[in-house]
């Protein structure tokens, strides 16, 4: 992104340079932020998680990539994709190939939504997959020998393919037997790793969703509060307060027990529970910024209360959020752990938290169904702790002093 | 200061009102709701038997009244100054004394604060076992990072610490049960529970059916003890990394010999307690090391002692209760104490580095005085604000931690009380979670004035 001679500077003493005034605030803060490797490993394993969710019907599905029936090619996976796993491909394709693009991040946003809005429209006219899935009918129809050739994906096995068609399959520890299960099977005889790499979506998005609501919430909120203060600043105080002192993880119960398990629920249910925090660190900041002369220009100007807030004060005041955000992430992705190990997650989909949930239900320890599922929380967890670690340090000025 | 407290706890009221309110709304909105027919629901019952049994919850919940109504009766009957109310339903004129009522459970069909009086203690002893282990590991570790910055230790520390914090104690506590607790590996400790049932009839203290095993056990812990804290202090630092490297490997040899398992679990193990015991040999932070090795020597001592003991022993019930806690609180407490020794860190790192810490070296106060005296008092700020938040925090985490161990703590009534759609124990243990949070900030706020004279609240 920049040039070498400035990285490398950077990288050996990141806080004894000058800061750079020709980039914005928040472009050094990110800067400062991914020379740490913390953050570059955070990164790594986000990015590694992000693209086998996206691709998690090629790489973990009983259905053949590709096969050919009597010279005749077909593509059982493409027959069976479905309108949710388009969007997310739409969304992948937008984000490389808007990335390196050089515009504004606004209109980057507003075609990338685009982008997914027409991907997914399409897809979802389009696309028909079949109302019945036969996990076994592919493996079957290939040992009857109707089939020239298949290639199959690297996990042949769908999360929900119990591979009934065996007769004899159950729990099974990683590689016992013949076949090639990495991370063992769970009591219904359905792969470990593929329910994995499909759980490793609900992770992501429910990491993302809910943290993005929060945000929003607590970033008009605490906005609010610390640009008018007074009567504004005191009700609203109250309302964080109200929020704070409720445990989140009971009022989230309550919430889920009372409205039912669906994921975009569980998604809304975790940012409603979660504004609080940001919305104090949105108001510490405001209250700080406002007797700034930029602000007074600002307002003397007549800019509009929306343009004020957000267009000239938020970018000022976006580091401790994101920050907070970065934990928030974490924490968002531990509760819907929490709720599923509690035996309030989602019913049908696998997630990770209700694969450990399994692991604890069944009658003797099966140490790969709770480690794996388990370590991958823990990973992820663990990249965006070091992710807000390594943001925090960026921005902290007293590091900067000690270190210089 | 009077003044303050008391406007504080005015202050309090609002808030209370406002997070029961939320968590009636939630109840009260939800599709289903609460209604007669979601308690009945299930039952195998005649339809009149149906009928009757709903007649009868909604005259003693008042289940029939529209939501608002229903809230305001319940803030009636909890709150100690409202309106009497009468034996049939009726209401009578206003008092000052008439008395808080949490009211009665949908589920148990008995007084909330029966259910409440039964499982608050065993939430709080898991609580106040664990609080101070938190706060002593914490800052041991805390503050020897922050004067060790930049060090080896700190860097290591604060990724471990890191780490820690981020495993979910789902997966410790299932890893813990599964490897320790069940008869496939090591079955060190039990299961579930807070105290075996034979455990009840049993003498308070241990007991030991020979004299002679009594001396022996103290004899070899004292040993073990002395053996490996001199080991820790007087060997040079190679020396000291070999002799905790074989005695790890020994204990993983030892543990391989528990299993059935082949030629790779011995080797795993003993290569896994053979480095940790060599980490923690080579350790630079004495005072940690020699605690951990001095355990270590303990703890092999009694095992000797119990291996050669020829005499009946009887655990008695305070050891069968200590032994209960173990895994429980281990797991309630690691996550905090990675926080907290982060936070440590943070706060004395600020404070060494600030010039009243400067003025005090050059004024030639020792640097150990520096430390505890100056620089430790004023880092106490950030520890006390986050004590605050502690307590609601760990409450959390027992929900967790009790479901696992199968405890009959407050956290697991409070799942039961949600899955069942509880009203009554739901708000009451809303309101409760709700007053033990803000009294903890209460009582943050004060400890402030405590620690720093700058503080005052009049």
């Amino acid at each position: 992104m920049t040039e070498p001679a400035i990285t490398k500077a950077a990288a050996t003493d990141v806080g004894a340079q000058q800061p750079d005034r020709s980039q914005s605030y928040a472009r050094r803060v990110l800067r400062d932020t991914f020379l740490r490797w913390g953050a570059r490993f955070g990164l790594a394993w986000i990015g590694l998680l992000a693209v086998l969710a996206v691709f998690a019907p090629f790489l973990a599905s009983s259905h053949p990539l590709l096969l050919s029936e009597g010279g005749q090619w077909r593509s059982p996976v493409l027959a069976h994709l479905t309108a949710g796993d388009a969007v997310l491909l739409a969304l992948f394709a937008g984000v490389v190939a808007l990335l390196p693009l050089s515009i504004a991040p606004r209109f980057k946003l507003l075609a990338l939504l685009a982008l997914t809005l027409i991907g997914g429209g399409s897809a979802a006219l389009t696309l028909e997959p079949p109302a019945l899935t036969i996990h076994a009918q592919y493996r079957e129809a290939e040992a009857a020998g109707k089939y020239d050739w298949v290639l199959r994906a690297p996990i042949p096995y769908s999360p929900k393919d119990y591979l009934r068609d065996y007769g004899d399959t159950g729990l099974e520890a990683p590689l016992e037997s013949g076949r090639y299960h990495l991370f063992g099977t769970e009591e219904n005889g359905a792969d470990v790793l593929s329910r994995m790499i499909h759980a490793s979506r609900i992770a992501l998005g429910i990491g993302f969703v809910a943290t993005g609501i929060a945000m929003l919430i607590g970033v008009v909120i605490g906005g609010l509060m610390g640009y008018f203060s007074g009567l504004a600043d005191i009700v609203g105080m109250r309302l964080v307060e109200i929020f704070e002192a409720v445990p989140t993880l009971f009022l989230l119960l309550t919430f889920v027990a009372f409205f039912g398990r669906s994921l975009y629920i569980m998604m809304v249910i975790i940012g409603v529970t979660s504004w609080p925090g940001y919305a104090r660190y949105v108001r510490a900041e405001f209250l700080r910024l406002r007797e700034q002369e930029y602000v007074q220009a600002a307002e003397a100007c007549g800019l509009s209360l929306w343009s004020i807030l957000f267009r000239h004060m938020l970018p000022n005041g976006v580091a401790p959020i994101l920050v907070a955000a970065s934990f928030g992430v974490a924490s968002a992705i531990l509760a819907e752990t929490t709720l599923s190990f509690l035996g309030l997650g989602l019913v049908d989909d696998p997630s990770w938290g209700q694969m450990l949930n399994q692991a604890v239900k069944s009658s003797t320890f099966n140490w790969w169904m709770a480690a794996f599922p388990g370590g991958a929380i823990f990973l992820t967890v663990f990249a965006y702790n070091l992710i807000g670690e390594s943001l925090r340090d960026a921005i902290d000025p007293y590091l900067k002093k000690a270190k210089g | 200061m009077h003044i303050y407290i008391l406007r504080r706890l005015l202050l309090m009221v609002p808030t209370l009102l406002g997070i029961t309110l939320v968590v009636f709304t939630v109840m009260a909105a939800s599709p289903g709701g609460i209604s007669a027919q979601s308690l009945v629901e299930g039952q195998n019952l005649e339809p009149e038997a149906k009928k009757a049994l709903e007649d009868y919850y909604n005259r003693r919940y008042g289940l029939d009244q529209p939501a608002p109504l229903q809230y305001l009766r319940w803030l009636n009957n909890v709150s100690p100054i409202g309106f009497e109310v009468a034996d049939d339903g009726s209401y009578g004129s206003f008092s000052f004394s008439k008395g808080a009522d949490l009211g009665d459970s949908f589920r148990y069909g008995r007084p909330v604060a029966d259910l409440v009086a039964e499982r608050v203690p065993i939430t709080l002893l898991l609580n106040v076992v664990s609080i101070p282990i938190i706060y002593v590991i914490a800052i041991a570790i805390g503050v020897h990072a922050a004067t060790e910055r930049g060090k080896r230790f700190d860097v290591s520390a604060s990724l471990i610490l890191l780490a820690l914090w981020s495993v979910p104690t789902m997966l410790a506590g299932v890893l813990l049960i599964g490897f320790f607790a069940s008869d496939q590996y090591w079955r060190w400790f039990p299961t579930a529970g807070l105290s075996d049932r034979a455990a009840l009839d049993m003498p308070f203290l241990p007991h030991w059916s020979e004299a002679g095993d009594l001396a022996l056990l103290f004899a070899l812990a004292c040993a073990g003890a002395l053996l490996f804290v001199a080991a820790s202090r007087y060997l040079p630092a190679a020396l000291r990394g070999a002799f905790a490297a074989a005695v790890g490997a020994a204990l993983g040899l030892g543990m391989a010999q528990q299993l059935a398992g082949g030629g790779l679990t011995v080797a795993l193990l003993v290569l896994l307690l053979g480095g940790l015991g060599y980490a923690i040999g080579r350790a630079e932070f004495a005072a940690l090391r020699t605690a951990l090795l001095g355990l270590t020597g303990v703890a092999l001592g009694i095992g000797l002692a119990a291996y050669w003991a020829s005499g009946d022993f009887t655990p008695g019930f305070l050891l069968d209760r200590l032994w209960h806690l173990a895994l429980p609180i281990f797991c309630l407490s690691y996550g905090g104490f990675a926080f907290l020794a982060k936070l440590t860190r943070t706060a004395v790192l600020e404070n060494l580095l600030a010039d009243y810490a400067r003025t005090a070296r050059a004024k030639g106060v020792a640097e150990r005085d520096v430390l505890w005296r100056h620089v430790f008092r004023n880092s106490l700020l950030p520890l006390i604000t986050v004590s605050a938040g502690l307590l609601p925090g760990l409450l959390a985490g027992s929900v967790i931690i009790e479901t696992l161990f199968s405890i009959d703590g407050m956290g697991k009534l409070a799942v039961e009380a949600v899955k069942g759609r509880d009203r009554e124990l739901v708000l009451s243990i809303t309101l409760i979670g709700g007053v033990l949070t803000l009294v903890g900030y209460l009582i943050a706020d004060l400890c402030y004035a405590i620690a720093d004279p700058r503080i005052s609240y009049d």
